[in-house]
């Protein structure tokens, strides 16, 4: 056991400790900070799996832009006003129930699958060594993924400036 | 067609016969309508020629040996063959010389009758399409032709029966004759199936050969039988298809002397005859037509007993006698052929003349009552009174008119049956049939009311049964006389008969000198007591005309509701049919096919509901889906 | 030595079954988005790991496009869910019934 080891432990409680107290507050901005502590404790452990770029990258976008976006929308609209049916039963308990089926059949297929027993070693991927490589194998699909982002920038525009004709649409 | 039938002065003759009063009938329907005269004498031409040409057949056979059969190939379906054509043997063509006589003399007597009718013409397209069918159905060679033209009788007596038929009860009752009729007839076309699926053909040579003995089982030769039989009952009026008979009544009297005493009810008999030695293969199908023939006829007597009307009582006769015949019939053997088809000749002459002789009382004081008719004097008809008295006498089975022989024949034929009740019930039939023709008798001859306005009474009348005068009275008188004629010889010809039907043999062996001695003095005592008894009650000057079953009125009303058969049937087509199939059918409809129909218009709304719901907004539950089956596919790759 | 391969796979699951149940359950636009971030972050959990366990820089580079990919679909989901909320005044699913 070393200190790595009790590291990833403490982190992996906390990750799911925080997601899980996320997934059941009724204030959505108690939501999603909880879930930012969560996305903290995730940058936390790629960190300590070796991918100190992804880390940074976790707590900037996820962290940084996602859950602020969340928050923004939250704040914007003023949810509080709307009472939501809290956990109704014809929701949670299957959803637990087929949840928990799945956890167990993928944990045991985890423990007998042969290989999944190897410790991690300790290694890091430099930030420069990540870049190259990623933009040596696979140029193309950042250059995707790029233009993805440009057709969701220019849908969210859509989306957020269609007021008026969606109110006409309303009306007639 | 063959030569045989094209080149043989025996199949000209047969042609002829058959088809002259079909000739007749288009050319009364197309041409003649509206020359009543000319049409008269056109179907008066056509049966005359029938007439002819039946007795030159009959006279030209006599004495021959064995059947000629005159056909060309009608139908053929692999195996099956149905050739169409005559059959001339001496029971055929006797009973074509029955009926071309009675057709000739009713289609004189009608001259008369229903002259100034409106529906003249119309009258005598119809008899000679019953003719046509009548004679055709008499020489048919195979049970198909046979079938087809007992069919068409059918219909020219429905259309006989229904002719007035501005009166209601008039087509009532032709539906109802056809009705009943037709139900028999479908037994009578399954009964039919059996030899057709068995020989392969329908011949009446080759079913009354020993061929069927052998080729088909005794359970389907019985089940056939009786289907057959079924046919039988219906056109004959026998229990349980027995009340259509007095309802027919309302027809001309021509009408139902020709056709519902004379020749189409008897063409059941007949039927009987020509197939019986195919019937007499099956003792089990016999002793059953030997039990309702005795029903009916037992039945029918008592009705007869109560009713006024006198076209019914007569009606209800010759119910009775047919039952005579079936039952002389079903008893079996030469003797019971003999005895069956001599009293269905001797029979067709007295209740032909019976009928006739009414038709001219009815005519002439247009009524039916024969109470009604007493008090009019109608004795002062001569010619009618003493030929009404003469058959009545036949009918009842007093010598030496010729009921009694052919009668005495069937009840010496009965001792031969080991079971004694028939020949029981038998003489009993024969006392009820004497008591109940010489009440008729007695009611018309002694009057109880004193003479009175009786010629005056003559005028009245409506225009349908129109036309009096002497010239119609003696028209309608000419045939009367020569059927009393033929009443008071036919009995003499027994012998001569008995020889054409059943060759020389037979003729001279078991069948003569009686069986049992006291027999024919006991068969003739009882029709006298009947008579005397018909006597007291109705003749005799100081009698009350009250028989003795009216003094009990509930046997009474038994008698006259025909045994409340006709209730049994509006009973048994109540629940059976409304109740049953009708409601059966009812839900059927409302259930079944209209509720199939809503479900499919519920089911496409309901469907396309069921299916709006999973477009909802609630992609959750299309997720739990997706989650299912991802938790299921994990168990089944790793377990 | 850290841990063992098997329990980032496990904690990975865990995540990922929270954040169905968050998906599942909720009767929030919001909150069902915000699962479906949680099922993407557990996925990338599992590709670092698997990038750890087999020295291979392949897992990680595929994190870069989850990351993307959460990106996108938040802005444009967000913005959905913004319009979804003008146009009938709720955030809960069921009140999107127009077809019933």
């Amino acid at each position: 056991m070393t200190l790595y080891t009790l590291l990833f432990y403490l982190v992996a409680t906390v990750i799911v400790a925080s997601t899980a107290v996320a997934i059941t507050r009724r204030n959505l901005v108690h939501a999603v900070v909880y879930l930012i502590v969560s996305y903290f404790g995730t940058a936390l452990l790629f960190y300590l799996l070796g991918a100190p770029l992804l880390a940074a990258f976790e707590v900037i976008i996820y962290a940084g832009a996602i859950m602020v976006l969340f928050l923004f929308v939250v704040m914007m609209i003023r949810i509080e006003a709307h009472e939501e049916v809290f956990f109704p039963l014809s929701q949670w308990l299957p959803a637990v129930g087929f949840g928990a089926v799945y956890l167990i059949a993928g944990s045991v297929m985890v423990f007998k699958t042969p290989g999944t027993e190897v410790k991690l070693d300790l290694v890091l991927a430099l930030p420069r060594d990540y870049a190259v490589y990623v933009f040596k194998e696979h140029w193309l699909s950042i250059e995707i993924v790029s233009l993805l982002l440009l057709v969701a920038l220019v849908a969210a525009l859509h989306l957020g400036k269609g007021n008026d004709k969606g109110a006409m649409e309303e009306e007639s | 067609m063959t030569t045989g039938l094209t080149h043989s002065a025996t199949a000209t003759a047969a042609l002829l016969a058959t088809l002259s009063p079909f000739v007749a009938f288009l050319v009364i329907l197309i041409v003649t309508r509206s020359r009543q005269q000319l049409s008269a004498t056109v179907s008066l031409g056509a049966v005359g020629l029938s007439f002819v040409c039946a007795v030159l057949l009959l006279a030209g056979y006599w004495g021959m040996e064995g059947a000629v059969r005159l056909t060309v190939p009608w139908l053929s379906a692999g195996a099956y063959a149905i050739p169409f054509g005559f059959l001339l043997d001496p029971l055929s063509l006797l009973m074509l010389v029955i009926v071309t006589t009675i057709s000739l003399l009713v289609q004189v007597y009608s001259l008369g009758y229903m002259a100034g009718d409106s529906g003249f013409s119309r009258y005598y397209a119809f008899m000679s399409l019953f003719v046509f069918s009548m004679t055709n159905l008499t020489l048919a060679p195979t049970l198909l032709q046979l079938y087809v033209f007992w069919e068409l009788v059918g219909l020219s007596s429905y259309l006989l029966i229904g002719f007035w038929y501005e009166k209601f009860s008039a087509t009532q009752a032709g539906k109802k004759a056809f009705v009943m009729t037709r139900a028999g007839d479908v037994a009578f076309f399954l009964g039919m199936l059996v030899p057709l699926l068995h020989l392969g053909n329908v011949g009446i040579v080759d079913m009354n050969s020993l061929h069927p003995a052998t080729s088909i089982s005794p359970g389907m030769l019985t089940l056939s039988a009786v289907l057959i039989f079924g046919g039988i009952v219906g056109k004959s009026a026998q229990f349980p298809l027995m009340t259509w008979l007095p309802d027919a009544m309302e027809g001309p009297t021509p009408v139902s002397a020709l056709l519902h005493s004379a020749t189409m009810v008897a063409a059941g008999v007949y039927l009987f005859a020509r197939l019986f030695p195919y019937f007499s293969l099956s003792p089990t199908a016999m002793t059953l037509f030997l039990f309702i023939g005795t029903l009916s006829m037992l039945l029918a007597s008592t009705m007869a007993m109560v009713d006024r009307d006198i076209k019914k009582v007569w009606a209800y006769s010759t119910i009775s006698q047919l039952g005579f015949m079936i039952m002389a019939l079903a008893s079996g053997g030469p003797g019971g052929y003999f005895s069956g088809v001599y009293h269905l000749t001797t029979h067709a002459g007295f209740k032909a003349l019976l009928f006739l002789c009414s038709g001219v009382f009815i005519h002439h004081f247009q009524t039916n009552d024969m109470f009604e008719l007493s008090e009019k004097q109608c004795r002062h008809l001569k010619v009618p009174t003493v030929a009404i008295v003469l058959a009545a006498a036949a009918l009842s089975g007093l010598p030496p008119l010729s009921g009694y022989f052919s009668k005495e024949a069937i009840l010496k034929q009965l001792t031969v049956l080991p079971n004694p009740i028939w020949l029981t019930a038998a003489l009993l039939g024969v006392f009820l049939t004497a008591y109940y023709s010489f009440r008729v008798v007695f009611v018309l001859c002694f009057p109880r009311k004193p003479e009175a306005d009786s010629e005056e009474q003559t005028v009245k009348g409506d225009t349908a049964h129109g036309g009096h005068g002497e010239a119609s009275y003696g028209l309608m008188v000419w045939p009367l006389v020569i059927l009393a004629g033929i009443t008071l010889l036919l009995g003499f010809g027994e012998h001569a008969l008995k020889v054409l039907l059943v060759g020389h043999q037979d003729a001279r062996g078991s069948l003569e000198g009686w069986a049992v001695d006291w027999l024919p003095v006991a068969a003739l005592g009882l029709a006298i007591s009947g008579a005397g008894v018909a006597w007291v009650e109705f003749g005799h000057k100081k009698a009350k005309q009250v028989g003795f079953v009216e003094e009990e009125p509930r046997l009474a009303a038994l008698f006259r509701e025909r045994w409340y058969l006709d209730h049994l049937y509006r009973i048994l087509v109540e629940r059976g049919i409304d109740k049953g199939i009708s409601t059966l059918f009812y839900r059927n409809d409302n259930l079944v096919i209209d509720g199939s129909i809503d479900g499919m218009g519920k089911g496409t709304v309901e469907g396309g509901r069921f299916v709006a719901r999973l477009h909802l907004g609630m992609i959750q539950h299309r997720l739990v889906v997706t989650l299912a089956v991802l938790a299921f596919l994990s168990l089944y790759f790793f377990f | 030595m850290i841990v063992p391969f098997s329990h980032v796979l496990v904690l990975a699951g865990m995540l990922f079954v929270l954040g169905i149940v968050c998906t599942v359950a909720r009767r929030n636009l919001i909150m069902i988005v915000l699962g479906v971030e949680i099922m993407l972050n557990a996925a990338s959990i599992a590709f670092v790991g698997a990038a750890s366990r087999w020295h291979n820089l392949e897992g990680q580079a595929f994190v870069l496009f989850v990351l993307a990919i959460a990106a996108t679909e938040v802005s444009v989901g967000l913005a959905i869910i913004v319009y979804a909320f003008r146009r009938t005044g709720s955030f809960d699913p069921s009140a999107y019934n127009r077809l019933k």
